[in-house]
């Protein structure tokens, strides 16, 4: 690893980290769209040096919650902390550059520009010279096995580059806390095993917190250390992956109608 | 185009070629014309600048006359200098579109279109109805120093050209990538830090800036302004320029404008008809050529011109 990312102090053993610092606390989270509530009542911690699973059936709130914590809904009810800093309200923009930065389920790149530039424009606000920018560009492409394509156009890539590359762009921005919106979805075998591998990587040499969206279980239950279960907008269960896949509600509610 | 090497070399040449042209050709008329060609190049230049950001700017002509306009006042109702008049215009442009900007810019695609649409014609309205500055009959009399004037078609086509090399530049510089990036995707451009409003704003400015100075120019060029020259029909003009030439390439506007601005001199004695001229070549070069002539020209020449951040549709 270059220098650069060595300014994040490396940690052990997250597994073992019972209670760390709290990085992101949602207090009695709200959304409703008109009628339909989306979230209620939603209160979670997340740690310094986590990887947090939020999972969920269909039309569970999963994704009502990424956009309600980075800032791209405003929250109908509660409160959101982020590194000690009340964030309830603020805007996409404002939580961005506290350090919070999240991918997109779909179309979450640049699609008519080349994978440097959609690298390159992640760096604009957080580098002032092109050197810099062009270094950390280099760095995350590699980091994310983008080397060979940063001259494709984005749009071209094969799709397991493509959420390579969508995670590249949030990653150029070095964030505090990485939000990956399903990560996964529509990734083979090696694909999955490499982007689990990136994530581990993320997390322990550059020190970033990932809140992980996911469907597909056997990835979430090995990577996370904790998990929340979301069911009908509703916190229905929270803890260890073991602890979660072992609980009666989450089986009856979620696991059980797994094909 | 402009980052391979010979590509700037051949447009710099092309430039100095129409500034020598306007020097030394003796005939007023074909000076006019290559006049009349920038002009219309930095106006679908302009047009093209805020499609980077992926709207269709109908306020152009609005800018455009706010520069002449600024000019036309400056010049006949406070006898403002040459130089002070001409640095207004953009400046008076810029500021107008930094609140149209500010304002309009929360919205999007067609409700952007109709509202820039709707600011030109309520410009062009106030000028008609504002006695002051001449209503419906316009400004009359707005004459470059007597100093300037065996040069000043050159010197009109010289500051034109130099604005369409800054505008060129811009692109290619970092914030001509960010413009890019909201055209392509601007929840991405939010999501990395960056304040995607502000940067389209600043976009709508600069491309403000450099017509508003188009349109000062064109005030000195031509001596008279009326309301009737600043209709939506001019942004709807550099349209065709643009989208003949191809919106993929920053020389598409300029080849557009050559081709139309020279081709419509044949037509100009139609009247209505001339109207459908141009309307059928939007259409045509929409359904024939989506990427223009230029987006062909570079495609047969083999990627010459790829790196010009030509849109591969």
């Amino acid at each position: 690893m270059t220098s650069d990312i060595q300014t994040h102090e490396p940690h052990e053993d997250y597994a073992l980290r019972e209670r760390g610092d709290v990085i992101l606390r949602a207090e009695k989270l709200e959304r409703r769209f008109g009628g339909l509530v989306a979230v209620a009542d939603f209160s979670f911690e997340m740690y310094k040096g986590e990887i947090l699973g939020l999972i969920g059936p269909n039309g569970a709130g999963k994704s009502t919650t990424f956009n309600v914590v980075s800032g791209f809904y405003k929250p109908s009810g509660g409160r959101l902390w982020f590194c000690g800093e009340e964030i309830t309200g603020k805007s996409a923009l404002q939580i961005s550059r506290m350090g919070l930065v999240r991918t997109f389920q779909h179309e979450s790149l640049l699609a008519e520009m080349s994978v440097e530039d959609n690298i390159l424009v992640a760096t604009a606000h957080h580098l002032r010279s092109h050197a810099d920018r062009m270094a950390r560009v280099r760095e995350t492409a590699e980091l994310t096995g983008l080397s060979g394509y940063l001259h494709e156009k984005a749009g071209n890539l094969p799709h397991g580059r493509q959420r390579m590359l969508s995670i590249a762009i949030a990653l150029a921005t070095r964030p505090t806390l990485l939000c990956l919106d399903e990560p996964l979805t529509g990734l083979q075998g090696q694909e999955v095993k490499t982007a689990l591998d990136l994530f581990e990587m993320i997390r322990s040499e550059l020190g970033i917190s990932i809140l992980l969206v996911e469907h597909n279980m056997r990835a979430v239950m090995r990577i996370c250390d904790r998990i929340l279960v979301l069911n009908y907008g509703r916190l229905l269960a929270e803890g260890k992956p073991e602890e979660v896949s072992r609980n009666e509600a989450v089986i009856e509610a979620y696991l059980g109608k797994q094909k | 185009m402009l980052n391979g090497k010979a590509g700037l070399a051949l447009c710099i040449l092309a430039g100095l070629g129409a500034i020598a042209f306007t020097l030394f050709v003796d005939s007023p008329y074909y000076v006019q014309v290559v006049v009349w060609i920038f002009t219309n190049a930095l106006l679908a230049a302009s047009l093209r600048f805020v499609l980077l950001i992926g709207e269709l700017n109908i306020a152009t002509a609005a800018f455009f006359g706010i520069g002449a306009y600024t000019v036309g006042i400056a010049t006949t109702i406070y006898d403002w200098p040459f130089l002070v008049a001409i640095v207004a215009a953009p400046l008076v442009a810029a500021a107008v579109s930094a609140l149209f900007g500010w304002i309009t810019l929360k919205t999007k695609g067609p409700y952007f279109l109709l509202i820039s649409f709707a600011f030109t014609e309520v410009v062009r309205l106030v000028y008609s109805k504002s006695n002051a500055i001449g209503g419906n009959s316009g400004l009359v009399g707005i004459f470059p120093p007597m100093a300037l004037d065996p040069w000043f078609p050159a010197l009109v086509v010289t500051i034109m050209g130099a604005t369409l090399l800054v505008l060129f530049w811009i692109e290619k510089t970092n914030l001509g990538r960010l413009f890019k990036a909201i055209e392509n995707n601007e929840d991405i451009v939010r999501s990395v830090g960056l304040n995607v409003t502000w940067l389209k704003v600043l976009c709508v400015i600069i491309a403000s800036a450099a017509v508003g100075l188009g349109g000062g120019l064109h005030a000195y060029a031509n001596s008279v302004i009326t309301p009737g020259d600043f209709t939506f029909f001019v942004a709807v003009l550099a349209l065709a320029y643009v989208k003949i030439g191809g919106e993929g390439h920053a020389l598409g506007p300029i080849v557009g404008a050559v081709l139309l601005t020279v081709a419509g001199q044949w037509v100009a004695g139609l009247g209505m008809q001339e109207n459908i001229f141009y309307g059928a070549i939007i259409i045509g070069a929409i359904l024939l050529m989506p990427q223009g002539l230029v987006g062909i020209a570079s495609r047969l020449a083999g990627g010459m011109f790829r790196q010009g951040g030509e849109k591969t549709r």
